[in-house]
């Protein structure tokens, strides 16, 4: 049975429309994550979900109860924010602590959640200690504890790494993966980063313009996007996509793309040949060589570079003339309006 | 003059040297200027401290004395003439009982304005400053028909409820720009965490504004303490403040220049007192809250 169930949410922001009718089921356990560019509504559907804005139109289920019009301190969430929002005049345990002793909880149950929380999160030896005197990291930690010690239906994240440098957000990102499986709690994650999406998630939901565009398993998503824009938003480097006008010549090895249509090819499905080898001929733009993997962009008359990527080291040099071959299995089609004409026929990889 | 003037070409001086010499003499001038300054602002407050220990006759002496005996006879008359501890008890419950009122209103008010903007937020704070550009004297009429036909003219209660509204949008004002520089993810944290509205206050909201409340408190009740205006129009014998006591010793009688210092001084001393106990959260709260 679904345990948390949006029907047909929308969101009103004075005349515009930020969420535009969003229907969407979560079950027990599971781990979602929220993910689209920037103004795509993402956070303001988990602020929904949290209470901490209305819902316009439309209801919201937990558990088989109707919490649409339930405020926030009601619906028996927590919440990790981006900047942490802990309370700066406590102490680390008594942040904690706040939700359970608001609650009238048993002190000694209460002694005993933090110090279980804190020992999980390694936060032992800073329980006395202010927000303040905690690095970034810890803090991080210090408001994961906080949602913990409530044992709450659903944990919300809202961007939590994004504050955190590189090393440390991989590494927090890693801990996160861990404490769900740990808990095994539900819990909803929303994100820009396409690769925190596909690390975490059980399933994502790719949101544009205040609308769903796809929910899925993060490898289907990556295997068969519902359309073009989920297609080049999943994946790095991201999915070259040309208008078959601009290269007629693939007419002959992808069939069935429609007139006007698109062509997207995953980068590790072109492969880069000598001169004149090939369904297409081009010279090399840009060598990007990453030690693991090469990335080799090249200029083959359309608007954008196409990028190749080859777990082999560069032997081609820019300016060079080369040929590409295109897996044309792998290839997906799209039609003018960037809908799926159709998904790649295998995942090649 | 018998000291030596050290003429910089007289005695051989490195560059350095010289440089470290010429920043001791700004630092000496602007010693010096912030002196005179202080000396100007504070002579009116030390010549009135001055006047009060002298006799009637001594006061009126030009030129002034800085050299006399001192007496605290001004002191026993102005208690004996007219009751000194009425008027301070007085100024004491308009003053705290105002503030406290003032508090109670504005900061509710300045957590909604702050937490749950609205277009019309800026128009309302505007608004409420507004009232505070038109002269006091502007609204006597209405304010003086309104305190007799209620039955507050010359009680404590209608000098607090006046209080309170003037200084109202003052508080209104300095408690929004406190509140808004606290993040409003802190207040929604401690909601998902299952506080309500007054649990929001209580435990996040409060705390952390204190320092907000404490100098708006602080400033309001030292308004309120000098307010003269009000406090002369609307009380008589039973409610006058300190202020009123002060003004009535300029009265039809002529002016005694040493008993209206003495009472002027009794009047300022304890507030003066309090302002140097508080002068921190003061300076704090006149800054609006740009300082943290």
């Amino acid at each position: 049975m679904a345990f948390l169930q949006l029907r047909n949410v929308e969101k009103f922001f004075g005349s515009n429309r930020a969420i535009k009718g969003v229907d969407l089921t979560i079950e027990k356990g599971e781990f979602i994550v929220f993910v689209g560019p920037s103004g795509c509504g993402k956070s303001t559907l988990l602020r929904l979900i949290a209470g901490l804005e209305t819902i316009d139109s439309g209801s919201l289920y937990l558990d088989g109860r109707d919490i649409t019009d339930l405020p926030s301190s009601k619906r028996d969430l927590a919440m990790v924010f981006q900047s942490y929002a802990l309370y700066p005049h406590m102490s680390v345990a008594d942040n904690m602590s706040f939700a359970l002793r608001l609650a009238k909880a048993d002190p000694k149950v209460i002694e005993e959640k933090v110090q279980h929380a804190a020992k999980i999160l390694n936060l032992v030896p800073y329980l006395s200690r202010t927000p303040r005197e905690l690095s970034g990291g810890q803090r991080q930690r210090v408001a994961i504890g906080r949602a913990i010690v409530r044992s709450p239906k659903v944990f919300l994240f809202d961007e939590p790494l994004s504050n955190l440098d590189a090393a440390l957000r991989g590494q927090t990102r890693v801990e996160i993966a861990k404490l769900h499986r740990d808990l095994g709690a539900t819990t909803i994650y929303v994100t820009h980063d396409q690769v925190e999406a596909m690390t975490l998630a059980d399933r994502v939901v790719v949101l544009r313009d205040g609308l769903i565009e796809q929910v899925g398993t993060p490898l289907e998503l990556y295997d068969k996007p519902a359309n073009q824009f989920v297609a080049q938003f999943i994946g790095t480097p991201q999915m070259n996509v040309v208008p078959i006008a601009d290269l007629p010549q693939l007419q002959a090895a992808v069939k069935g793309v429609p007139s006007g249509g698109f062509v997207g090819l995953r980068p590790e499905n072109i492969s880069v040949k000598p001169a004149g080898v090939g369904q297409v001929q081009g010279t090399v733009e840009l060598v990007e060589a990453l030690g693991a993997e090469t990335l080799i962009y090249v200029n083959a008359g359309t608007k954008t570079p196409l990028v190749a990527r080859q777990s082999t080291r560069p032997s081609v040099r820019v300016g060079e003339p080369v040929g590409i071959e295109i897996d044309a299995a792998a290839a997906h089609l799209f039609d003018a309006q960037g809908r799926v004409a159709r998904a790649a026929a295998a995942a090649a990889h | 003059m018998s000291r030596t003037i050290e003429s910089p070409t007289a005695v051989p001086q490195t560059a350095t040297a010289r440089r470290k010499q010429a920043f001791d003499w700004v630092g000496a001038v602007r010693a010096v200027a912030a002196w005179v300054v202080t000396l100007l602002i504070i002579f009116p407050i030390l010549f009135l401290a001055m006047t009060a220990f002298k006799t009637e006759l001594q006061a009126i002496e030009v030129p002034t004395h800085w050299f006399f005996t001192p007496t605290l006879d001004n002191f026993r008359e102005v208690q004996e003439r007219s009751d000194y501890l009425l008027y301070a008890k007085n100024s004491l419950i308009t003053s705290i009982g105002s503030t406290l009122l003032g508090l109670a209103i504005a900061a509710p008010a300045a957590y909604s304005m702050a937490f749950f903007r609205s277009k019309r937020t800026r128009d309302i704070l505007m608004w409420m400053l507004s009232t505070k550009m038109m002269p006091a004297v502007g609204a006597l009429v209405p304010v003086y028909a309104l305190a007799q036909r209620s039955g507050l003219l010359d009680t404590t209660t209608g000098l607090i409820i006046i209080f309170t509204l003037s200084n109202l949008p003052i508080m209104v004002w300095m408690l929004y720009s406190y509140f808004k520089d606290i993040p409003n993810e802190i207040l929604e944290a401690a909601r998902m965490d299952g506080a309500g509205v007054w649990g929001e206050f209580r435990y996040v909201l409060l705390p952390l504004g204190m320092g907000g409340l404490a100098s708006t408190g602080l400033l309001c009740l030292v308004l309120a303490w000098n307010e003269a205006f009000w406090a002369l129009n609307l009380t008589a014998a039973n409610a006058g403040t300190l202020a009123a006591l002060i003004a009535s010793y300029s009265s039809p009688e002529g002016l005694f220049w040493a008993k209206l210092s003495a009472a002027s001084l009794l009047a300022i001393a304890p507030i003066v007192v309090f302002g140097w106990f508080s002068q921190k959260q003061l300076v704090q709260g006149m800054t609006f809250g740009a300082v943290k």
